[in-house]
């Protein structure tokens, strides 16, 4: 009995020493979030049109023109973003004929040409409505020289929208 | 003889759970990336105050602790149509701050390793692990919210 009661000891002894040094592990966690915004969609509504032109006569196509050019533009609502263009300095027929054009242009989170101007220079800083919606409008003048070729001249407009 | 295996059993029987009680990993604040656009990526620094991710971690003054985050590839968006962000960690993503101050990490390290720390050799240590990572939208990353989950296993020696 004596030799039994020391080896019960024993076996507690060392389950206490290995209990000792017995490492502790714990764990937590946290959540990871993120709201991804409307994607920009652009759609070219409306062509600029400045119709039949005389040589060396000017003419020009206002912003509330029905002849005015019109994107739209829909996205995130209230969500900044940035217009950049690129604008041919001239329409172009056939080869070798150049029809010199400037171009006027505004925004608005309305179908209303009477907003903010753009710059075609550089960058210009715009705002969706909010209902995700945005409206650019484009105005320009042409000068025909006096000996300007008779033809169909194009060009082409391109509008960047960055969030 | 019976008296003598009666006390040992008691001692026995308190010494575990005391120790046990002094380490311990908490959950603080989540990493959170806002709003961000698609096809724009965005990043969250580890030493950003208000949007890292936190835990803090109790323990015995100048013992080790083995840090290991369990991390997601992807955010899931809540509701439908499904979809997933994609979600990246790297290099000195994770921090550790002996004084649980976001501007005093003493120890950075990549969070997809394990890592190795040594408590500050003061009365009952309480330090802070903070979280920066980056998400990378699509260009056609549909609309909406995304969650995942952190986890940080945390052995103490």
């Amino acid at each position: 009995m004596y030799s039994t009661k020391m080896v019960t000891v024993l076996v507690l002894g060392l389950m206490a020493a290995s209990a000792m040094t017995l490492e502790a592990q714990n764990n937590a966690s946290i959540n990871v979030t993120a709201a991804v915004q409307q994607p920009i969609t652009v759609t070219a509504a409306s062509p600029l049109d400045f119709g039949t032109v005389f040589p060396g006569v000017p003419k020009g196509v206002a912003l509330v023109s029905g002849s005015a050019g019109r994107f739209t533009v829909t996205g995130q609502a209230s969500a900044p973003v940035s217009l950049s263009f690129v604008v041919p300095a001239n329409l172009t027929f056939g080869v070798g004929n150049n029809l010199p054009i400037t171009f006027t242009g505004s925004w608005n989170g309305i179908n209303d040409p009477a907003g903010a101007g753009v710059g075609f220079a550089g960058v210009t800083a715009a705002t969706f409505s909010g209902t995700g919606n945005l409206y650019v409008f484009l105005g320009g003048t042409v000068t025909p020289s006096v000996s300007q070729a008779a033809g169909a001249y194009v060009g082409t407009v391109q509008m960047t929208v960055t969030y | 003889m019976r008296v003598s295996l009666t006390i040992f059993s008691l001692v026995l029987g308190s010494a575990l759970p005391l120790a046990a009680q002094q380490n311990g990993v908490f959950q603080i604040r989540d990493l959170a990336f806002g709003t961000v656009f698609p096809g724009v990526s965005s990043v969250i620094s580890r030493t950003d105050a208000a949007n890292s991710g936190r835990f803090d971690l109790s323990g015995k003054k100048n013992r080790d602790v083995q840090l290991t985050f369990v991390l997601p590839a992807v955010m899931t968006r809540t509701g439908l149509p499904a979809a997933t962000l994609p979600l990246a960690f790297g290099a000195n993503d994770a921090g550790y701050s002996p004084t649980q101050a976001v501007g005093n990490q003493t120890v950075t390290w990549d969070p997809r390793a394990p890592q190795t720390l040594t408590l500050p050799n003061t009365p009952n240590p309480k330090v802070s692990i903070f979280l920066g990572g980056r998400v990378n939208p699509a260009v056609n990353q549909p609309a909406g919210s995304y969650t995942g989950t952190v986890v940080l296993n945390v052995v103490f020696f």
